[in-house]
């Protein structure tokens, strides 16, 4: 899917600075101070986003070690033992939870590309090959494998109202490989 | 797998490009133009006084130094890919007189979503404008040496492009007609189109156009034209786009006539009057060239531009079912409508409006290129129909 957040945020803070600011009553105070605020609001949404994961996955790193350091020092009272206790069962779930966040969305997007590349490179390839048959399974191959990533493309841009029987095309959550349980 | 840096695209990789894929030597011109000037600077805001010095620069020159005088000058908005500035000229018009004309100077950003010839659309609309409605066309600036980008002026045409009781979506679509407008338009409608198809292709006035051969050459011109689009501006891979291709090259139809063909002619592309149901002018041009009628005819009878009747029968164009539109056209123009040539330009059409929403928006979007990027960045959304409607039309024709 092209049409992502990155692309989007850019495209809306142009619009927004070079069109929308502009043409503001000035007089208008408040509409001028919240247009800004949205042209800033994105521009931060657009440096977080990209880092958003590492940031949270470094946060939980550190959250870890400070609850490790709690830990290792106890006292007898219940009230203090129960929520130490506590803390030691968040911090196990949480040491799976950084185990397993070992992959940036970022690489499991650039995967995609390659992927969808190499994948290309073979459609452009096989007619050079002398079996013809090849070609056919080839394409049928990637012909499946386009038809059920559309439907989720499409399901995915179904608030641009683009379909012409949006009833046809089911909710996304419904069409997503469910993601394995959380520890 | 190559990984290449398109914001930058190399001198040696234009050329390898070019050489991949014949097309058009206009077309060629046009999309090395683009490439060349891609690692520049995006479109910035321009004030509305910069354009005017330019529209009275390009006057100056036209006009021999007559007196004239330039007023009133305002954004319209309107189109995916042009920038439009409506101004008053006060002038000696041939043949007129002292006159106060309304103009529209349209004028092409940075890097356009799709990268047409102002000289072309000149040429077209110039060459028709005897024989169908059109809006008046003036000027043109096709390099962008009067501009800061090429442009056109055009005359006001009157009319609306849809009912005044009509909604309708972005770029025209979704449009409803009553079912008086529907047969008094259809007629004009499918008369136009033929006029424009019957028209000489050796026309001398269209000197920035190649006439394909007779055979299949004006085929493969459009499939290279859209997979060289396609690696110039493509981000993320699609494979369906290399079957589509493979898929086209494999079955290109052979071209019987060459025809001047609109590639953009459907409701909402033309503008009428409602009181006396007539059609004033035919719009957007810029995609115009000289190639097989099926194309046009393959686009008109497009999904997305259709209609739906009370008892659910789809209209060409919201107009007339597909059948009663082709016996009308194969009535006014004497030509057959090969069915599987217009399976093949649905096909193709789709394939081209695909590569072009979703990669050509995607390029001038991240390169900030245009004056509505996030016009061009919703638009993409468009792109992924367009691939599954073209899938569907793949496997019907296996």
């Amino acid at each position: 899917m092209e049409l992502r957040a990155e692309i989007q945020i850019k495209s809306m803070i142009k619009a927004l600075t070079d069109v929308v600011l502009p043409a503001v009553d000035p007089v208008n105070q408040l509409a001028v101070e919240q247009t800004r605020l949205v042209i800033g609001m994105l521009s931060l949404m657009a440096k977080q986003l990209p880092i958003q994961f590492q940031f949270d996955r470094d946060e939980l790193n550190r959250l870890l070690g400070c609850a490790e350091a709690l830990l290792a020092d106890r006292a007898a009272e219940p009230g203090y033992a129960n929520a130490l206790q506590q803390l030691a069962t968040t911090h196990q779930a949480g040491t799976r939870v950084l185990e397993l966040s070992v992959i940036d969305p970022a690489t499991l997007v650039q995967a995609i590309h390659r992927l969808r590349a190499a994948t290309s490179d073979v459609v452009a390839a096989v007619p050079g090959t002398s079996d013809p048959a090849l070609v056919g399974r080839v394409e049928r191959t990637v012909m499946e494998a386009a038809k059920e990533q559309l439907l989720r493309d499409r399901s995915l841009l179904l608030p641009q109202g683009w379909e012409l029987d949006p009833n046809a095309v089911p909710s996304i959550e419904t069409l997503l490989a469910p993601l394995p349980e959380s520890p | 797998m190559e990984i290449r840096n398109k914001d930058f695209p190399s001198p040696e990789w234009i050329r390898s490009l070019r050489q991949r894929y014949p097309i058009e030597r206009r077309v060629d011109y046009l999309l090395t133009r683009k490439m060349e000037r891609r690692g520049g600077p995006g479109y910035s805001p321009l004030p509305l006084t910069t354009l005017v010095d330019g529209v009275e620069a390009l006057l100056e020159n036209s006009l021999n130094g007559a007196r004239f005088a330039v007023s009133e000058a305002r954004w319209l908005s309107g189109g995916a890919s042009k920038l439009q500035m409506a101004f008053t000229l006060d002038w000696d018009r041939p043949g007129v007189g002292r006159e106060q004309t309304s103009l529209v100077l349209r004028m092409e950003p940075a890097e356009s979503i799709v990268s047409t010839d102002r000289l072309r659309e000149f040429q077209l609309i110039k060459a028709f404008e005897k024989e169908v409605p059109v809006p008046p066309v003036f000027w043109c600036d096709p390099d962008g040496e009067y501009l800061p980008y090429p442009a056109l002026i055009y005359g006001f045409a009157e009319g609306s492009t849809k009912p005044k009781d009509s909604g309708s979506g972005v770029s025209g679509t979704g449009i409803r007609l009553s079912p008086d407008l529907r047969v008094k338009l259809g007629r004009q409608f499918v008369d136009h189109l033929a006029t424009i198809h019957r028209h000489d292709p050796g026309d001398p006035i269209l000197t920035a156009f190649d006439v394909p051969e007779p055979g299949t050459q004006s085929a493969l011109w459009g499939v290279n034209w859209w997979d060289r689009v396609w690696e110039e501006d493509g981000g993320e891979e699609i494979p369906l786009l290399r079957v589509a291709s493979n898929w086209l090259r494999r079955n290109l139809p052979t071209l019987d006539t060459p025809s001047i063909i609109h590639s953009d002619y459907r409701l909402g592309n033309f503008l009428f009057t409602e009181e006396n149901a007539k059609i004033t002018a035919i719009l957007d041009w810029e995609l115009g060239q000289i190639g097989d009628r099926h194309q046009d005819l393959a686009w008109t009878t497009s999904r997305t531009f259709s209609g739906v009747d009370d008892d659910g029968t789809f209209l060409v164009c919201g107009m007339m079912p597909e059948r009663q539109f082709f016996d009308m056209y194969e009535e006014a123009t004497g030509y057959t409508v090969n069915p599987k040539t217009v399976h093949w330009y649905k096909i193709y059409n789709n394939f081209w409006l695909a590569s072009l929403l979703i990669g050509t928006g995607y390029r001038v979007a991240r390169n900030g290129k245009t004056h509505q990027d996030v016009l061009v960045t919703w638009l993409m959304g468009v792109g992924y129909v367009a691939l599954d409607q073209m899938r569907t039309q793949i496997e019907e024709s296996v």
